[in-house]
């Protein structure tokens, strides 16, 4: 067997072009006779345009063309969804104002700079009317949103709590929230749209799915899905906001249309906090009750979200309470309202990572009144199978990663007693919380293709939102097709190639590695025929199972000087080419498993008692997560969701002026995440595990569970430390003097 | 939206006398650039309203730090790297390295300059209470000609100050003690904030105590961030003035402070724990002078 590259800590193949700058993003790709457009956004939340002078606008030198709804096409599709990953956009229909900041014109001229300028001289009269961005003022007009297909449902009822609930030894009661958080990707979102023609359409987009992109905007324009193409070679992050058609989408399509040009939207930083989806801000309630020896009886977990007054997005916090422990009797629901706020979206494993900070918390809070250690706990409580879906997991590996996390931590040195530990001036916490995330899988085709020169292409449409799906694509494939990653070159980011599902849901490396591995090893078996079959050769002859890939070489297993490079194959059989398209599903036995990552976090704290300052000192967290097809790009994954878990933890707020709904936060300046100075050292622990039903390459996925579980981890560190139990995200300050 | 920079003006007149005299010919109409780490972000956030400015920051007139036996001196252009890398700053002054090495981060520490953090005037700024504990003056100059202002009168209200419209802030001058009398000395900077780096300070604290014995023979305290200015709390050095730190009445000057202040609820915290850390920072600043005197430790 050739010696595996998969798992190996594989530098970036792409890493030099990152570093270098020669990484073409897509507001960066050259197109010709390219046109700028910047977007005006409303300055209301709520009301009707009454007028719009665009004047001053037109009259700035080299101007092309000012859109606005009394000049705009019609885009008959812009409010009809139909995929999950679908929004409700706004495009310039009608006089309405939904929410701050929702696009009311659009400028098209020759410079960014002239666009710019003129995007600032439209003036615009609005009848505005009072919006609300307060959850507690419409929590009365709560409703329970609709299940996507394929989804969990939004309520779920097992058992039969009240019963339990009146037996029970302890019992927590407590209200939780976490706040709206805007998605700030390093890249804000752009797109390039070229028009050829009325029925041709390229995008050049910074998207998280080329082909669902493609999907939504052909039908909303009514063009055939093969007469859109859409290239992504490079995506600068984008945890689920890059998931979506938001409006920038539509109007840059909508103005290369109206002007004939090609034409470029760059969305601001500003803009991230506009149109293109956030965290929702929750509010969880979590009933959390145990026998005395620490046996949960039950569990309670209802949340509510918000969302806008025109579309639906639902948090599905609970969904994680329904599957994380044994516990016989639990009830979680979701409801929503509605807000005069734009719409919500999927952020970084949304549901688990705000719905655990509760469920983690009330556990913590629980360990308390049972003084019961928070590790013996959730160990006293751990599901051998999916108490929810009533199926055993492909695999799960959990209590390695508490036993391994909690040896490196040094779990066993913390005093039970809050406010027992100290470093001069600072409390010390610690703090801990389990971590879990689906293992998705879904339908996905790849092509693989070895040259008459014996290197080999391979392509899936896909794409890189940066975690490294160029890189372990290469890996996966170089082993599939017995060859070294320097000899395979792997593309993607075109809906030209194999049709390949949305980065999202961590299911990028399941699904289009599951491909990749099966087109690769479809074209070494071919090879492998050939070498046996085909005309002549030193292997001629032989079985196929005699043989055996090395390096883009065959050679015989009995006799390892007999062998035959892929080049000499194709040239005596005078092929070009050899290739295999390959249309994976879903692995069959997933259907009879639970599929599911999980993992461990410990994590220090030190407070200043005086001022309420919050220092994460020490992290060690410990994930199980299948195979580690790279452990450089994984530990980047899990140490990005971390940070991230830090900010949520800490610092990331949007906050909206109550009096008009408006976000007062709109750049990094005012929207706190955390900064380098503030991020330890993280140990990462990479737990081994090996899962035969998950997928084709045994990876359960790492994008998203990282983050899981890190704000309970610093709120149960901060208790730890204090003695003050925050249930409202971010611990700010002052919540701590 | 970013501003446009075509309806800005920037002119870069190559001496000190050009500068003042685009100043004097037309006040107001022309303001000046230094690091441009303040205006810049405004002009990022399309919010910068005044279109014309001047650039000083080639002006070699306004660079480097003298010591001779009686002050430091920095020209309006020190930065808050040159601030930490001075020795004599180091050792007599050490609030003004620490102030500077909690400024942003390290790239606005090498841009930004003392003279456009006096002159930009935010409350939160983090120099400011340095300076007025080491009770620092400040050189304004015009063609008028050149005059010194003491720091703890500069500010006179939200963002204004005594500077006129055709003045530079063109040094700050510190001045030093007898080399003996350092030994007595206490010095106490704090910054408060959410981030290790780039915060903007809850609450900065910069005090200069001298102890002669065990008798205080001077105070200055001054705050960031709980007042419309930076804030020397002069009656709390008032009271700390000829006290003996063994028997400070730690409760009533705390709550003579806790009058001084008049911290407000804004989107960066609440006025509640605003005033709940300058009096926590008072107390710190007790333990610290105890500790001078041999009295308990410093921790808490
Ligand atoms: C990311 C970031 C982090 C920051 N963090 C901090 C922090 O932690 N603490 C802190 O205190 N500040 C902080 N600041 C603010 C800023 O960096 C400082 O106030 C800095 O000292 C300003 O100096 P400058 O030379 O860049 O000023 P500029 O932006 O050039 O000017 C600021 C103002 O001062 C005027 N001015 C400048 N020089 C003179 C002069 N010689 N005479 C008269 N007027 C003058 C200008 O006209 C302008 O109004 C931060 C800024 C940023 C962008």
């Amino acid at each position: 067997m050739t010696a595996s590259s998969v798992g190996k800590p594989l530098d970036r193949v792409d890493g030099r072009l990152k570093v270098t700058g020669t990484a073409t993003f897509s507001a960066e790709v050259a197109v010709a006779n390219v046109a700028h457009a910047v977007i005006v956004g409303a300055t209301i939340s709520k009301g009707k345009i009454t007028a719009l002078d665009v004047g001053e606008a037109q009259r700035v030198p080299g101007v092309v063309a000012v859109l606005t709804h009394l000049n705009a096409a019609k885009v008959p599709g812009a409010d009809k969804p139909t995929e999950m990953t679908d929004k409700v956009v706004q495009v310039l229909q009608n006089d309405a104002v939904l929410y701050d900041g929702q696009p009311i014109a659009l400028v098209v001229a020759d410079t960014l700079e002239h666009a710019s300028h003129a995007a600032s001289l439209v003036k615009a009269t609005y009848a505005a009317e009072a919006a609300i961005c307060e959850m507690d003022k419409e929590i009365g007009a709560g409703f329970a949103p609709k299940a996507a297909p394929g989804r969990p449902p939004p309520d779920s009822n097992r058992g039969d709590i009240d019963a339990a609930l009146a037996t029970a030894f302890a019992r927590v009661d407590a209200t939780y929230t976490t706040p709206c958080e805007n998605h700030n990707p390093l890249e804000m979102h752009a797109t390039i749209a070229v028009f050829q023609g009325e029925d041709h359409l390229t995008l050049y987009d910074a998207t998280q799915g080329i082909f669902g992109l493609r999907k939504r905007i052909s039908k909303a324009f009514d063009l055939k899905p093969e007469n859109v193409r859409v290239i992504s070679h490079f995506v600068g992050g984008g945890f689920g906001s890059k998931g979506s058609a938001w409006s920038h989408v539509f109007l840059a399509a909508m103005a290369s249309r109206a002007t004939g040009r090609a034409v470029k939207l760059s969305i601001t930083r500003q803009q991230m906090f506009a149109f293109v989806g956030y965290r929702p801000q929750t509010i969880q309630q979590v009933t959390a009750a145990a026998s005395k020896d620490g046996t949960l009886v039950a569990l309670r977990h209802e949340v509510t979200s918000a969302t806008s007054r025109f579309d639906t997005f639902a948090e599905p916090s609970a969904n994680v309470t329904r599957m994380l422990y044994a516990c016989p009797n639990v009830k979680t629901s979701h409801r929503l309202v509605r807000l005069d706020v734009a719409t919500p979206t999927f952020t970084r494993a949304p549901g688990e990572a705000s719905g655990s900070f509760a469920l983690e918390s009330a556990l913590d809070e629980l360990s308390y009144s049972l003084k019961m250690d928070p590790l013996a706990l959730r160990l006293k409580n751990y599901a051998e199978t999916d108490p929810d879906e009533k199926k055993p997991f492909s695999s799960k590996t959990l209590r390695d990663c508490y036993t391994q996390g909690a040896a490196k931590f040094g779990w066993s040195k913390r005093k039970p007693e809050p406010r027992s530990m100290r470093d001069g001036n600072w409390l010390v916490g610690f703090g801990m919380a389990t971590a879990t995330y689906p293992s998705r899988q879904s339908a996905a085709s790849a092509l693989a293709r070895v040259k008459k020169d014996g290197s080999a292409q391979v392509l899936a449409g896909s794409q890189d939102i940066g975690t490294g799906t160029y890189t372990i694509m290469t890996q996966i494939a170089a082993d599939a097709l017995g060859m070294s990653v320097e000899r395979v070159h792997f593309d993607l980011g075109d809906t030209t190639f194999p049709e390949t599902p949305v980065s999202g849901g961590s299911q990028t490396a399941s699904s289009v590695g599951s491909a990749v591995k099966r087109a690769g090893m479809a074209v070494r078996t071919k090879l492998i025929d050939l070498a046996v079959k085909g005309k002549g050769g030193p292997l001629n002859g032989m079985s196929a199972e005699q043989v055996d890939a090395e390096a883009g070489v065959l050679v015989s297993k009995q006799d390892r000087t007999k062998s035959d490079s892929y080049e000499a194959v194709l040239a005596r059989n005078g092929l070009d080419q050899i290739e295999e398209k390959i249309d994976e599903k879903e692995k069959a036995e997933r259907k009879d498993h639970s599929t599911h990552a999980f993992g461990a976090h410990f994590i220090e704290v030190k407070v200043d008692p005086d001022f309420g300052e919050v220092r994460v000192s020490r992290v060690v967290s410990a994930f199980a997560a299948g195979k580690i097809l790279n452990r450089k790009t994984a530990r980047s994954q899990f140490i990005g969701g971390i940070v991230w878990g830090l900010g949520l933890a800490l610092h990331e707020h949007t906050e909206r002026d109550p009096r008009t709904s408006r976000v007062v936060t709109k750049d990094l300046a005012d929207y706190h995440v955390p900064v380098h100075a503030d991020v330890p050292d993280m140990d990462i622990v990479m737990v081994d595990e090996v899962d035969p039903y998950v997928n084709e390459i045994g990876a359960k996925g790492v994008g998203e569970i990282g983050i899981v579980g890190v704000g309970a981890a610093i709120a149960n560190a901060v208790y730890h430390a204090t003695g003050k139990r925050v249930r409202s995200l971010p611990i700010t300050l002052d919540k701590l003097l | 939206m970013r501003a446009h920079v075509a309806s800005y003006d920037l002119v870069q007149p190559g001496s000190l006398r050009e500068v003042l005299t685009l100043l004097a010919r037309e006040p107001g109409v022309y303001r000046p650039l230094a690091g441009g780490t303040d205006v810049m972000v405004v002009y990022a956030g399309g919010k910068l309203a005044h279109t014309k400015f001047v650039d000083v920051h080639g002006l070699r007139e306004l660079r480097g730090i003298v010591v001779t036996d009686d002050a430091v001196t920095l020209g309006a252009l020190t930065t808050y790297t040159d601030v930490q890398a001075e020795p004599t700053l180091g050792r007599e002054f050490p609030m003004m390295g620490q102030a500077a090495s909690e400024t942003g981060g390290w790239a606005i520490q090498n841009r930004g300059t003392l003279g456009g953090n006096i002159a930009n005037a935010s409350p939160a700024a983090d120099s400011p209470p340095a300076l007025l504990a080491y009770d620092a003056s400040v050189e304004l100059t015009s063609t008028r000609g050149a005059r010194w202002v003491s720091y703890a009168t500069y500010h006179t209200g939200y963002k204004t100050t005594v500077r006129a419209e055709d003045e530079l802030v063109t040094r700050v001058r510190i001045p030093r003690i007898a080399p003996g009398a350092q030994g007595s000395r206490v010095h106490m900077f704090r910054k408060v904030g959410p981030r290790k780096a780039q915060a903007i300070s809850k609450v900065s604290f910069a005090a200069c105590v001298d102890v002669d014995g065990t008798r205080i023979t001077s105070a200055r305290v001054a705050l960031g961030g709980v007042a419309p200015v930076v804030l020397r709390v002069v009656a709390t050095e008032g009271a700390l003035v000829g006290a003996d730190v063994t028997t400070l009445d730690v409760a009533a000057i705390g709550a003579t402070l806790s009058r001084e202040v008049t911290p407000i609820d804004d989107i960066r915290s609440t006025a509640r724990y605003r005033r709940r850390v300058a009096e926590n920072l008072f107390v710190e600043l007790t333990r610290k002078l105890k500790a001078h005197v041999g009295l308990g430790s410093q921790a808490r």
